[in-house]
């Protein structure tokens, strides 16, 4: 079994690049499981044709650990997908962190953490320990970093492999870096920004996924770009991304790159 | 943030927060204390209550409710549980409803202050008692002596004293008491509140009536100034403490009443001269204080009544045994050469 997590700046489009890498897994015949670690919950909206389903914490909340099954928390989307969503508190309120664990630990319990393939999209920061849960012993062993070549989003992804540093150093820790994917926002020289700043974070580019207007046109009509559209171009490179993915064996511990040197690396590619 | 420091090097004294505050608040008699966090903060205080006050010769179930938090409060918030504890406890008619905080409850950023201020018929008040933002036992009891002061209403003077802070746990908060009663009487002055031991709400309510407050000890200054600045009262900052304590208690305390204390210290220098003579047998023997004191201020209590009795203190001398802490007035300087004399005469 593949264990893969997708970490990166909030409103990146790491949900949308997980729902089509797992539609595009799920057509390449594997068994995939779509994990939602966000209280926003809405990682796995487009293969639900739109729906918003019910999150764990919520389950959690309405009718006590105790008596929330499996079938209350995974639900079945495009081809076969299932879906989860870990959901958390009010904004504003309690923990979030502690109800990413208690999902984990709730679907750990179900044994729902089966099949070819999981794929975790986490919250866009790792605020806390919670957030971290993904990457610890057990889960992905397999990070990937969703950017654009904005500063922001490289300095957010560049935060990410600190976190990977860290807990790759722990004794029995199997957490690594497997690459970069650039969501790109057609930025000029955007694609050899990326790819460079993956090399100096010791890691590679393992896709560049073009903007294109087909997103947007998959996402009104609440379907991922593979089930939207799979003769378009934009669905070849999400199918190239799953490809890549599962065939992918560099898995590296990350060297972070300081402010200064993350600022003269835009500047180099302005 | 507060960003204190925890101090590594006190964490075997420096205790916890929640219990100084609960040693405070589980005295007011007719009030509920709610402990806002898991079940065993409020478990392990309550035993450790108990324990204490049986062994204190008192038998007494600390009022203590708490709000059982759970993974899931701590998940999406422990205000909700907060909320219906407290129905649930103010529906029982309390004098008051004490709300005390624990380390998790600050962690995820519960809003307490808003919960309490939105019940009304019963006196809710809240306590800030997270430990970890750095605080020890001292920060709970002062904590929860400047919250339990919310409680005072305005009041004319009534010319008497209230005595602050009592330490609560230690076996001779009653003896210590009655030691400072007696001296006050020396003086023809009444003990108005307790503030905090065994009291009521309703006594409480008269705190600010009184001439001048007595502090336990000195770690209670800012809860003097704080009273000071809200009441006008000034205050005695400890107990007489060893065998020359009581005099100086006398004169501070008839200096700030505006007393003549020349009879009363006439008194009591009698009084000293009589223990001292009492303890006559042992006087000019050779004594080690074991255990070691624990603070200077308690050494030098011990040498100034080994001292007055003419004891020779040397490290081949007998043990004699040096409490916790200091002994009060002359009273306690009594207790502690009985122990003495007992060791002495072994």
């Amino acid at each position: 079994m593949k264990q893969i997590a997708l970490y990166g700046k909030g409103g990146i489009g790491k949900s949308t690049t997980s729902a089509n890498l797992s539609a595009a897994l799920s057509l390449a015949g594997y068994n995939v499981l779509q994990i939602g670690c966000d209280p926003k919950r809405d990682s796995t909206r487009m293969l639900m044709q739109g729906r918003l389903i019910p999150t764990v914490m919520d389950q959690v909340r309405e009718r006590g650990a105790e008596s929330v099954s499996p079938a209350d928390v995974v639900y079945t989307g495009f081809n076969g997908v299932r879906c989860v969503e870990a959901g958390g508190p009010e904004p504003g309120v309690g923990c979030a962190g502690r109800g990413i664990i208690a999902t984990f630990q709730l679907l750990e319990k179900f044994g729902t953490l089966t099949g070819d393939v999981i794929v975790y999209d986490v919250l866009g920061d790792v605020v806390c320990g919670g957030f971290a849960m993904p990457m610890r012993e057990g889960y992905a062993q397999e990070v990937y970093l969703v950017t654009s070549g904005e500063l922001m989003s490289l300095y957010a992804a560049n935060n990410i492999c600190k976190a990977i540093q860290r807990l790759s150093a722990r004794p029995k820790s199997r957490c690594r870096l497997a690459g970069v994917i650039c969501n790109a926002k057609n930025q000029p020289k955007e694609e050899d920004l990326v790819a460079e700043f993956a090399h100096r974070v010791n890691s590679h580019l393992v896709q560049f996924i073009p903007r294109d207007r087909t997103v947007q046109l998959a996402e009104l009509n609440r379907k991922t770009v593979i089930e939207y559209d799979p003769a378009s171009a934009q669905a070849t490179v999400y199918r190239n991304l799953a490809a890549r993915v599962m065939e992918n064996t560099r898995f590296t511990i990350p060297t972070p790159l300081g402010i200064d040197d993350l600022e003269a690396l835009a500047i180099e590619f302005m | 943030m507060t960003l204190r420091p925890s101090p590594s090097n006190l964490c075997r004294s420096a205790g916890c927060t929640l219990t100084g505050a609960l040693s405070v608040t589980t005295h007011v008699c007719d009030a509920i204390t709610v402990v806002h966090g898991p079940a065993g903060c409020t478990h392990h205080n309550f035993s450790l209550l108990h324990a204490t006050s049986l062994d204190n010769d008192h038998v007494s179930l600390p009022p203590l409710v708490s709000t059982g938090l759970s993974e899931t409060d701590v998940i999406f918030g422990g205000e909700g549980a907060l909320d219906r504890t407290l129905d649930q406890v103010i529906a029982r008619d309390p004098g008051a409803v004490f709300v005390l905080s624990t380390c998790i409850v600050d962690t995820i950023g519960d809003d307490v202050g808003m919960v309490c201020g939105s019940k009304a018929g019963v006196p809710v008040i809240v306590v800030p008692t997270a430990g970890f933002l750095g605080g020890s036992f001292q920060t709970g009891v002062n904590n929860a002596l400047v919250a339990l002061a919310g409680l005072a209403e305005p009041a004319t003077g009534n010319g008497r004293v209230n005595i602050i802070g009592e330490k609560n746990l230690e076996y001779e908060v009653d003896e210590n008491f009655a030691e400072v009663s007696r001296l006050l009487t020396l003086l023809d002055l009444s003990v108005n509140v307790r503030f905090v031991h065994d009291v009521t709400t309703r006594q409480i309510t008269s705190l600010g009536a009184a001439r001048l407050n007595v502090l336990r000890d000195p770690s209670l200054i800012p809860v003097g100034e704080y009273l000071r600045e809200r009441f006008g009262t000034p205050y005695i900052p400890g107990y007489p403490v060893g065998i020359s304590g009581t005099i100086t208690f006398l004169e501070s305390v008839a200096g700030a009443c505006g007393i003549d204390p020349r009879h009363a210290v006439e008194q009591e220098i009698t009084l000293r001269q009589e223990t001292l003579d009492d303890f006559a047998d042992i006087a000019g023997l050779g004594v080690s204080f074991f255990p070691h004191p624990p603070d200077p201020e308690g050494g030098r209590v011990a040498q100034d009544i080994a001292q007055a009795l003419r004891l020779d203190i040397t490290s081949s001398g007998r043990p004699v045994p040096v409490p916790m802490t200091p002994p009060i007035g002359i009273t306690g300087v009594r207790r502690m050469l009985h122990r003495w004399r007992r060791a002495l005469h072994v």
